[in-house]
């Protein structure tokens, strides 16, 4: 019924000398733009270099939530086409990669934030995705557990609900895309760690690994939370993020209680359950740049009385494990997809933030097209590095994210 | 019901004292001091639950709640390790994902499809077409999860927290914790020592003899040990027990956390425990390494340690015909043990070819036990529980059958590194414990006992000894809280002490056997997920070559037990499946908690905080409705119209007043305090003069604003001024952050809550102020932006300020705290015949907006520029020398059109007002409306909002796209700004 | 992880009790023949550094100062100042 247990994503090989195409980073976004140059592109001589194991960092630790609700015109686009290739990546790569099209309730608390709502759900409309401003009642019958009292420290005005959003098995998405990937010949290198990048005359010529030199003219950088550091430290090239420690968790599994990802910005907390059956909560950052993955006892106790306020029957559950992640923020919380300006040749794709996974497939696709052709494809150009020093932040959040003093 | 060995001196509970409790609505009958699980045992429940996938039957197998088959719910909460939880007189229990009863679940069936469930199945199937995900996914959902809740439950019981701090945390409360907290306390130190279980004593306290030492019958009984150390610690007054308490998350610099369950008299249910410490001892012993083989986890199946402390500790004999298989001396111990209370003991196979303790051989062949060494269990009989064994050689070669009920299965053991691991502890594999080890302690923590490998009771107990001296070295080194005292006399201490243990029993040699010969089909390496040995290889050949990977893939360990069953099986047997690779096992990753806490424990007893301001209860009396903004409850409306029309009208006609006490209010003084204002300010502050008010902005390096308020001159050198609500907390960290290379010489208070702000506003206001005070308040005197300072009733003093924010004759009076209920009642009574009346927030934001008057986060987000919001004006590009923050930034952009620009609007053919943050399009999003209304006062709607510059001029159709609007546009038309009394007539006479 | 920070004036306390203020990059640049990418770069560009920085902290929670530390951003934790910079 299910054949022979073969390798998923290819027998182990040597590393080759040279690469048409070279991705440091495997994760969702290496894997994606890998999967999308050989598919649209014909570009399969491709190594995909990975210092630890496929989907190690951000893919791994993320709590799989999809959506398209953003606030810019710039970004809700590409979040849109993100959420619309999980029925069509399924299909192609012939994994299920459980699209649990359940839709997403943001909790507004305040008369300003339902204010705030309205914007982004008149930007979502106007584009074309489903979103809608609904009251607290409306809110309490999607999601039962929730306290719609005035007593509670953020009392629940109303929310924001976008159905097309879900969960996807994230997990999935890392195998089921370097399964695809290596069909067309990509090969995926593991345990292998990028250590120097090498240019000439403005281009690149080829990259240094502990297991050699491989020779190429295409390089990609997309490493998730550890781009920041690889691209100042091979390249020289400073960005403007703050790559910053990540928090979620799980409760025990329980029989189905929450259909809906519910989120809260007041509270800093979201909950899903997860087709396992467990509820995943999570949101926490501490504001200052880490790369530990070691998780606090501040925030798993800070999540405890969040949820125990809004959503006051999960205090009978457990949690049962807490994880880290890395989170790279940029000041306008969009992300940086640039290349072949700097050094011709170089492409990078960074500062997703915790966005990093509901965009992966859209943000693979245009990127292997950035590549294949060497001019930014529209969707993608306002995602420039250059923003910065001209001022045009993309206003993806109200508030600037900067972790200087309080602004 | 079974019979209670009543008389062992090592029992924990009191038979006497009996306990009634509701399982599935039958009342069944324990003993004080029993758990659940001991109970329900007791009264011959076998089979306590069915497994999540294959629903197989499930019993007691650790007694200390390492996998989910003892879950139950217990009191409407799901998911209770009944092993951990002390039955109560009338609890409710009930068993959990069945269909049925577990003893006869109609899900059973279930098991049999196993070969359509190989390891990541669901990945390859469901998807096609795919139009049955979506109702397979609804299946799946029903399956997953154990437990059932309510999403009305409340949770009972109370919630308490505490936040001790201690000099040395001990981790464990066993033998070697408690060497080392009497270690650590005796050098005056502060200790405080966790045990998870109710009492202190760690697997000492259902021990018996020590046989392994050949005059074992001279020695104390090793439960006796326990208690003799247990009664030192518990009377010692430099240490504080917490028992019953589970260590749940150890962090970097010392911090541990965990939970303590309320005894009867307690106050609390559970209570969580968050403790700094500078130094950390953890002495958390081994838990049991599972032995695989297949149906190893049938009813009757059960770890040693599960076994002897039923006997030893409830009273319980477990089984009548037993048979051991297991790979450790303590295994021995047990058989000896449990023969003498009265258990048949049919063989006891050793995993072990050699190096068995011999006097442990003696003892076994003193009472006439077979013994099999390199023997194994292959496969347990019986469908719901035990009924016979299948043993074999290692090889497979040769077997033999036992009938029996009990199958005392163990491999070896497990130290628990959690609390290593967690606060970065990294782990190494050692080839003689056949333990992870930690390779790198974290700082100041000293690991001791059992999970070193240490199995001698002397040397447990040394090596507590060793830990607890050396923690209490590394509070003494630390010189500014001990002075460095008795440094080295600790330290010739720590040495004679590792002396003398060198010369007992090192680490012991562990084993590295891990599954019996079997195919694996139903031997389970993880019982909470139903993952088998086969689905584990399966995994490995699809390429998933690392233990985290496999987790992932398998789902192996990723349950409530926490990874307690398959944590150290699984890189073990993985590093054999790829022996070939040389690579030695790879640990997989431990996570907080280290058991399943109660998401109301870490809530403990939280409290709402909000601030009030002095007017809150006589605002509430006159019917405000509050709500809460930013840290502050604040009057938003005073009645249910939120219109607030009448609110609005008593403004422009009669007067009303505002409480506007949450705004910032600062000093700043000392012979640079102008410095400071010119730096942060973007208006020239030189130019403030005596006695006026000067409105100004800050702005970030981006240029963007993020501060307007107003600056009086007190003095030379000395200024009263406000910020926003919003940035009243972060404005003293502004300003020094701003100056901090400059070395300049300043002070900043922040006057915030000593301060309360009436805003007085109305073409009345003139009027109610002249009646409580004899101030001359005339236009002439104090005329529009003036500043006044003067006593009402010759006992409060005011700063009054002549402001316009509402567009009308309007004055602001800062006051004292404690006056503004005083003053407030002056102003109320002196107003009633001008018919004075409340107004609240929205009010007032209607009646700014009239004006155009912008609130930042209003009518800006944080990309706005001064520029963008028309405030130019009030940035002096003249004082270069100020490096004011903003100005590099704000000349940058100055002149790209592109940029978006505030501009007023009124909607089209008298057109109701477009809602706020209703986007401006025409194909694309080309801006968005900041505040608009209806405006009473000019009979039309009109607002403003932030569009691209394109469409900033006067007479500009504005196509406006809301939400809901199903494409639907209104629009609107760029006017000049303001829309109320343009020339501003009214607020400056 | 959880983080102490040794202030000046304070001594060691609570990480929460601070407010980070980002990588120290010196006073800020002059403003002649200032060009928007040196700008840019004093205000928004980083090196991310995996290991011991040079950073700023508020004590906001505390006496208000604002002082500079070495931290490892990879353990997260407050570390001795580097001879160098002593």
């Amino acid at each position: 019924m299910f054949g022979k247990y073969k390798p998923m994503w290819g027998e182990k090989t040597q590393l080759k000398s040279s690469y048409d195409a070279v991705i440091i980073g495997g994760g969702l976004h290496g894997l994606a733009t890998a999967y999308y140059l050989a598919k649209d592109h014909g570009i399969t001589d491709v190594a995909i270099i990975e210092k630890n194991y496929i989907g190690f960092g951000g893919a791994g630790r993320n709590t799989a939530i999809v959506r398209a609700n953003q606030r810019t015109q710039y970004n809700v686009p590409l979040y849109k086409e993100a959420l619309d290739l999980w029925p069509i990546l399924t299909k192609e790569l012939d994994y299920n990669l459980m699209f649990n099209n359940c839709g997403n309730l943001n909790l507004m608390h305040s008369e300003a934030a339902m204010k705030a709502a309205r914007m982004t759900i008149a930007t979502a409309q106007f584009h074309g995705v489903e979103s809608h401003l609904i009251d607290a009642k409306e809110a309490k019958e999607l999601v039962p557990a929730l306290n719609i009292s005035e007593d509670i420290t953020y009392p629940i005005h109303g929310a924001m609900f976008h159905p097309p959003g879900g969960i996807v098995r994230h997990d999935a998405v890392v195998w089921g895309l370097a399964r695809g990937a290596s069909k067309f010949g990509v090969e995926i290198h593991q345990q292998t760690e990028a250590t120097a990048v090498n240019t000439r005359n403005g281009k690149i010529v080829s990259i240094e690994t502990n297991r050699g030199t491989i020779n190429t003219n295409k390089l990609l950088i997309s490493a998730g939370g550890y781009s920041a550091a690889l691209i100042y430290g091979m390249v020289g090239i400073k960005l403007p993020i703050s790559v910053l420690t990540i928090q979620a968790m799980v409760t025990q599994p329980l029989k189905p209680l929450l259909d809906h990802v519910v989120s809260s910005g007041a509270y800093h907390c979201y909950a899903n359950q997860t087709l396992k059956g467990e509820i995943a909560t999570g949101a926490h950052m501490d504001q200052w740049p880490n790369y530990t993955t070691q998780t606090t006892a501040h925030y798993i106790k800070h999540q405890g009385e969040a949820l125990s306020e809004f959503m006051p029957c999960l205090r009978g559950l457990r949690f049962m494990r807490i994880w880290a992640g890395l989170a790279d923020m940029t000041p306008d919380m969009a992300p940086i997809l640039d290349g072949n300006d700097h050094i011709e040749g170089f492409y990078f794709n960074c500062g997703w933030g915790y966005f990093g996974f509901k965009s992966c497939s859209a943000s693979g696709k245009y990127m292997a097209e950035f590549m294949a052709k060497g001019q930014a494809p529209d969707m993608i150009k306002p995602f420039n590095l250059r923003r910065y020093e001209q001022h045009k932040l993309m206003g993806e959040t109200a508030e600037l994210v900067t972790y200087t003093p309080n602004n | 019901m079974m019979t209670r060995i009543n008389q062992l001196p090592t029992l924990r509970v009191d038979p006497t004292k009996k306990v009634v409790f509701d399982y599935k609505g039958k009342d069944y009958v324990g003993a004080h001091g029993d758990t659940v699980a001991t109970a329900l045992y007791y009264n011959d429940v076998r089979i306590f639950g069915r497994s999540l996938k294959y629903h197989r039957p499930r019993g007691l197998y650790s007694l200390d709640g390492e996998c989910s088959n003892t879950c139950m719910e217990i009191d409407g909460i799901p998911n209770v390790r009944t092993e951990n939880t002390l039955v109560k007189q009338g609890m409710k229990v009930k068993e959990q994902n069945v269909k049925g009863s577990a003893e006869n679940d109609m899900m059973g069936f279930i098991d049999k499809l196993d070969f359509m469930m190989p390891a990541g199945f669901y990945y390859k199937t469901m998807h096609k077409p795919a139009s049955i995900w979506p109702v397979a996914m609804k299946q799946i959902r029903k399956a997953a999860g154990l437990g059932v809740l309510s999403p009305d439950f409340e949770m009972p019981g109370k919630f308490d927290q505490i936040f001790p701090s201690a000099d040395v945390v001990v981790i464990g409360g066993g033998p070697a914790g408690m060497s080392a907290a009497l270690a650590s306390a005796d050098k005056g130190l502060r200790v405080i020592i966790m045990e998870s279980r109710p009492w202190l004593g760690g697997f000492f306290d259902y021990r018996t003899f020590d046989y392994r030492d050949e005059n074992y019958k001279n020695n104390k009984q090793l439960y006796s040990r326990a208690r003799e150390l247990a009664s030192k610690v518990e009377s010692h007054a430099n240490i504080r027990v917490f028992t019953h308490t589970s260590v749940v998350g150890t962090y970097t610099n010392n911090l541990v956390t965990g939970f303590q369950i309320g005894k009867d008299n307690d106050k609390f249910t559970e209570r969580y425990i968050e403790i700094r410490a500078n130094a950390v001892v953890v002495a958390t012993g081994c838990i049991e390494r599972p032995l695989i083989f297949e149906n190893n986890e049938r009813p009757g199946v059960m770890q040693v340690g599960c076994v002897h402390r039923l006997a030893r500790t409830y009273g319980i004999l477990a089984g009548e015909r037993a048979v051991f298989s297991v790979g450790h001396d303590l295994g021995l111990e047990a058989a000896i043990d449990l023969f003498d209370l009265g258990m048949k003991i049919l063989c006891v196979a050793d995993v072990r070819e050699d190096g068995q303790n011999p006097h442990l051989m003696i003892e076994l062949a003193k009472r006439n036990i077979p013994y099999l060494k390199g023997w194994v269990a292959a496969e347990a009989k019986g469908g719901k529980r035990v009924k016979g064994v299948v043993m074999t050689t290692l090889d497979g070669t040769i077997s033999r059958d036992f009938d029996c009920d009990l199958i005392v299965a163990s491999a070896g053991f497990t130290p628990l590194n959690g609390p290593l691991t967690l606060a970065h502890a990294k782990l190494r594999y050692d080839s003689h414990t056949n333990f992870f080890v930690a390779d790198k302690m974290p700082e100041k923590t000293h690991a001791a006992g059992r999970m070193l490998g240490l199995e001698d009771s002397l040397s447990i107990e040394a090596s507590g000894v060793i830990a607890g001296l050396k923690a209490a070295l590394d509070c003494k080194l630390m010189k500014e809280s001990y002075g460095n005292s008795d440094v080295d006399a600790l330290k010739s201490e720590i040495d004679a002490t590792v002396a003398k243990q060198k010369e007992l029993p090192g680490p012991a040699r562990g084993s590295k056997f891990v599954t019996a010969p079997v195919k694996g089909r139903k031997s389970f390496i993880c019982f909470d997920e139903d993952t088998t040995i086969k689905n584990i290889r399966q995994a490995i050949e699809m390429g998933f070559d690392v233990p985290e990977l496999i987790k992932r893939f398998t789902s192996a360990g990723t349950g409530p037990g926490q990874g307690g069953i398959p944590g150290h099986n699984l890189p073990l047997y993985v590093a054999k499946y790829l022996a070939a690779s040389g690579a030695p096992p790879k640990p997989t990753t431990v996570r907080a908690p280290l058991v399943p806490t109660l998401i109301a424990t870490y809530a403990g007893s939280k409290h709402i905080m909000m601030k009030r301001t002095p007017m809150d209860d006589m605002q509430r009396a006159d019917g405000g409705v509050f709500r809460k903004i930013g840290v502050w409850e604040r009057a938003r409306y005073f009645s249910d119209d939120f219109s607030c029309k009448k609110e609005i009208e008593n403004v422009r006609n009669n007067v009303g007043m505002l409480d506007g006490s949450t705004l910032g209010k600062f000093r700043i003084h000392g012979p640079d305090a102008l410095k400071v204002l010119q730096r942060v300010y973007v208006s020239d502050m030189s130019k403030v003069k005596l006695g006026r008010v000067k409105y100004s902005a800050m702005c970030n390096d981006d240029g963007c604003v993020i501060d307007d308020g107003v600056v009086i001159k007190l003095a030379e050198n000395d200024y009263y001024f406000t910020t926003s609500t919003a940035r009243a907390g972060a404005t003293i960290e502004w300003l020094r952050y701003h100056t901090r290379f400059d070395g300049w010489d300043f002070y900043v208070v922040n006057l915030t809550d000593s301060m309360g702000v009436i805003n007085l506003s109305g073409p009345n206001a003139r009027k109610v102020l002249q009646k409580i005070t004899s101030e001359d308040v005339s236009n002439s005197a104090f005329a529009f932006s003036g500043y006044k300072e003067f006593m009402v009733k010759d006992t409060i003093p005011v700063k009054a300020m002549r402001l316009g924010f509402v567009g009308e004759l309007s004055y602001e009076f800062h006051v004292p705290s404690s006056y503004m209920v005083s003053l407030w009642n002056m102003l109320k009574d002196a107003g009633k015949e001008f018919n004075i009346q409340n107004f609240g927030v929205e009010a007032q934001n209607v009646l700014r907006m009239e004006k155009c008057h912008i609130i930042l986060g209003q009518e800006s987000e944080q990309r706005t520029n001064l520029l963008d919001l028309g405030l130019g004006f009030l940035w002096d590009r003249t004082k270069k020398d100020a490096k004011t923050v903003g100005a590099v930034a704000l000349r940058q952009a100055e002149n790209d059109p592109t940029r978006f620009r505030l501009v007023g609007f009124e909607m089209e053919n008298n057109g109701r007002a477009a809602r706020d943050g209703a986007l401006i399009v025409d194909d694309k999003v080309r801006g968005y409306v900041c505040t608009a209304r209806d405006s009473f006062t000019l009979n039309k709607a009109v607002g403003m909002a932030l569009v691209e510059s394109h469409l900033a001029k006067v007479g500009t159709r504005l196509e406006i796209f809301e939400d809901e609007c199903g494409g639907e546009r209104i629009y609107g038309t760029v006017v000049p700004m303001p829309f109320y009394d343009p020339d501003g007539t009214r607020m400056k006479s | 992880m959880s983080l102490t920070i040794t202030c000046p004036i304070c001594g060691k306390r609570n990480g929460y009790e601070f407010r980070f203020g980002g990588e120290d990059k010196g006073p800020r640049p002059d403003e002649d023949s200032l060009t928007p990418q040196r700008w840019c770069e004093y205000v928004h560009l980083n090196e991310c550094v995996a290991g011991v920085q040079k950073e700023w902290w508020v004590h906001k929670d505390g006496c208000g100062s604002w002082f500079t530390i070495h931290r490892d951003t990879v353990m997260n934790v407050e570390v001795a100042k580097p001879e160098a910079d002593r």
